[in-house]
């Protein structure tokens, strides 16, 4: 009796033995992002992915797409349904809001216990939300003049060095051909349609140019300045012109670019890949913006829910570690096209890939100096929000033709409001 | 017939005990599905919450989400434009949908193509649709920029989602287009249940055709077109993916509805208490005006 009982005891523990072996050996970490299916920086993150799986066997990572569109939402269901995705992948501007609801980990005692050197890590400093580190930066982006040199030599133009040459060179290349009144060419593209965050990105271009920030050093709003005046004044310029085709998405703007139909573009590194797949391919160049500094920023980040099991916290870190070796920051060099935020990336491969991206390298590095964000400092919690007025107040300019001074006036009242929220 | 409980429920005084077992699952999911949500709502609106998470401690009790909603300029815009859409979008819809479920009620060759072309609006998706419209009104390259050009009509390209005015129209053009074969195939059916004599007794008595419209075809049609009627407004008062996709709610909050307003403030700024609050109203104002409508439906018939 004893002996059978014996028996059923070890067959009991060798069956809960060999579930639990089961379990682990068929772990899954889910890591949702937008960025799959993206050429060259979808393969990267597929690269990421490979090789974390065969460094642990028996875990599998589970990737799913969730447009842009929808990805705020998808997430704060998620995290507010207490079953967050392993692997947090987040924009630059929206990770606040997460970190604020301690919902990311904070990552300082694991990048000390791996010594992990963040140091000249571009962008790194987004990442820090309360003195924590609670994220790693995986692109801080410049903007790169490309234009239409066909275009730009017809009108006997050369490559515009100021705001004053590419507003003429603006003007000149905006056009109708087949005399129908309706303008066939423009003279540059901007999004003026859609979220305000791609909105003041693109308004950036003329405000930082003529001195102008959102807010100063100490997160004061500073919108009402001759400087920002300026700027609103030049976004009024090009846009109440026409000189920009009206209501279109980023994306509509940038495939109107690659198949000829708009003379100058400045926009981050992703713009190459889709210069390539244009009609316009071989009548397009590159320089740097005519703008001081150009337009830059933070872009998305990696981060650890606090809510997942230590096993898979660790497991994540794991996954992160791999992401910011030198190695895949070398090799995100060449398959994401853009110059990666790891100082210690040897980009010489992707430098003979892509002629274009010493001019990438150099546009960061301008944006980073002059300490370029999208994401003002201060109002990163009410970024959206934020982002949404000034999109609404800058539509309400060009519209009923106010006043930019009386429009930053405006601006900069509803800014200190939404601050102090 | 015992159940496994002992229950008789062939006992005439347990007849209806049946029926309650039998609607227990559809009652147990919808208020799952529907009920729970809702109070959980109601109950998030009564809060100073930015990200709701269930699992967390209630926040305190507070009033301010509907103090600062009923103060907002917003808020009253958002209500005015659901208004006016409403009221545009279905009466367009109904005469629309009247006029061509007539049209198609006539016998006449290519009868049965012509109500699938009019029934056809209804069979695309929303985003499709607004995809289409916003191809044919888009300002640089669209269609009906050059339509207008040709006809004489303008001299300029006209930039439809940079006027207020002009997005108003586009949506309520693209809803109308949407909406009014569902109304359509309504009063086709409504049409096809009017008995012939009715017309023939009508056209013995001398009645001209605009007569016979107005004193039996409306008339016999309006048990349905009180219930589409409702159906109609429901759905533009609560629509979101053609306006969100479309216009986003812009420019300058001109196409801004009820339910854009609580889809921003929930999933773009993240304020949860006071997108339910708006929810809370929406759902409130729904309720009233169907039971307005309902309740005067058995007058008009």
């Amino acid at each position: 009796m004893l002996r059978r009982k014996l028996t059923i005891l070890a067959a009991t523990a060798a069956l809960a033995l060999s579930t639990n072996a089961a379990l682990a050996q068929n772990k899954v970490l889910k890591f949702v992002s937008w960025q799959k299916d993206e050429r060259g920086v979808g393969d990267w993150w597929a690269s990421v992915i490979k090789a974390f799986e065969e460094a642990h066997p028996g875990t599998k990572v589970e990737w799913t797409k969730v447009e842009r569109g929808a990805y705020a939402d998808t997430m704060t269901t998620l995290f507010a349904g207490g079953n967050p995705p392993d692997i947090v992948h987040l924009a630059s501007f929206e990770f606040q809001k997460f970190a604020d609801n301690g919902w990311l980990e904070p990552l300082d005692p694991y990048i000390k216990d791996a010594k992990l050197d963040l140091t000249g890590w571009a962008g790194q400093d987004t990442c820090v939300w309360n003195k924590q580190t609670v994220c790693t930066m995986m692109l801080y982006f410049g903007y790169f003049l490309a234009y239409n040199e066909d275009m730009l030599k017809k009108e006997g133009l050369s490559v515009p060095k100021s705001y004053a040459e590419f507003l003429e060179a603006a003007k000149k290349t905006t056009k109708d051909l087949n005399g129908d009144s309706i303008v066939d060419q423009f003279g540059t593209g901007h999004e003026t349609r859609g979220g305000g965050g791609q909105y003041i990105s693109e308004m950036m271009n003329y405000t930082l140019d003529a001195g102008g920030r959102w807010t100063d050093e100490n997160g004061k709003v500073t919108i009402n300045t001759p400087q920002m005046i300026e700027g609103l004044t030049r976004w009024k310029t090009i846009v109440k012109n026409n000189l920009t085709p009206r209501d279109m998405s980023a994306g509509e703007v940038r495939q109107l670019f690659a198949d000829g139909k708009i003379a100058l573009k400045m926009d981050g590194p992703w713009l190459w890949p889709i210069i390539q797949k244009g009609k316009a391919k071989d009548q397009i160049k590159t320089a740097m913006v005519p703008f001081s500094p150009p337009v830059g920023g933070s872009s998305n980040v990696l981060a650890i829910p606090s809510d997942i099991s230590s096993d898979n916290k660790k497991l994540v870190w794991d996954f992160i570690k791999i992401a910011t070796s030198d190695k895949f920051q070398s090799s995100y060099a060449t398959l994401g096209a853009s110059p990666p935020p790891s100082p210690r990336a040897d980009i010489s491969a992707a430098k003979a890939e892509n002629p274009n991206f010493d001019l990438l390298v150099e546009a960061t590095r301008a944006a980073a100096k002059a300490k370029v964000d999208r994401i003002p400092k201060g109002l990163e919690i009410q970024f959206n929000e934020f982002s949404k007025m000034v999109m609404e107040e800058a539509q309400r300019m060009i519209i009923q033709d106010l006043d930019p001074k009386a429009v930053a006036a405006t601006m900069q009242q509803k800014a200190e409001a939404i601050q102090q929220q | 017939m015992k159940s496994g409980f002992g229950l008789d429920l062939a006992r005439p005084s347990r007849r209806h005990w049946l029926g309650y077992l039998l609607l227990a699952p559809a009652v147990l999911l919808i208020g799952l599905i529907i009920i729970y949500p809702l109070i959980v709502s109601v109950d998030i609106s009564f809060q100073n919450v930015n990200i709701a998470r269930l699992d967390q401690p209630r926040r305190p009790f507070t009033t301010a989400n509907y103090e600062r909603l009923f103060s907002s300029p917003d808020f009253w815009n958002a209500s005015w434009i659901t208004l006016k859409l409403v009221v545009i979008v279905s009466l367009f819809c109904f005469l629309l949908g009247l006029g061509t479920a007539l049209l198609v009620n006539n016998k006449f060759k290519g009868q049965a193509f012509a109500r699938l072309l009019v029934a056809l609006p209804w069979a695309v998706p929303e985003v499709i649709a607004v995809v289409i419209f916003a191809w044919m009104f888009d300002s640089s390259f669209g269609l009906m920029n050059w339509v207008f050009i040709k006809l004489g009509f303008i001299d300029t390209t006209v930039n439809w989602f940079s006027s207020p005015v002009a997005a108003f129209a586009v949506v309520c053009v693209t809803m109308i287009w949407k909406g009014y074969p569902f109304v359509s195939i309504m009063m086709l059916a409504g049409l096809q249940s009017i008995p012939d004599d009715f017309y023939n007794a009508a056209r013995v008595d001398g009645a001209n055709a605009w007569q016979r419209l107005v004193n039996i075809t409306i008339p016999s049609l309006m048990p349905v077109l009180g219930v589409t009627l409702i159906l109609v407004m429901l759905w533009v008062f609560r629509d979101f993916s053609i306006i969100y996709v479309m216009t986003g709610g812009g420019p300058l909050k001109a196409t801004q509805t009820l339910s854009i307003m609580t889809y921003e403030q929930a999933f773009g700024f993240f304020k949860m208490g006071y997108a339910s609050a708006i929810g809370v109203v929406t759902l409130i104002v729904c309720v009233i005006a169907s039971r307005l409508m309902i309740g005067r439906a058995p007058d008009n018939i």
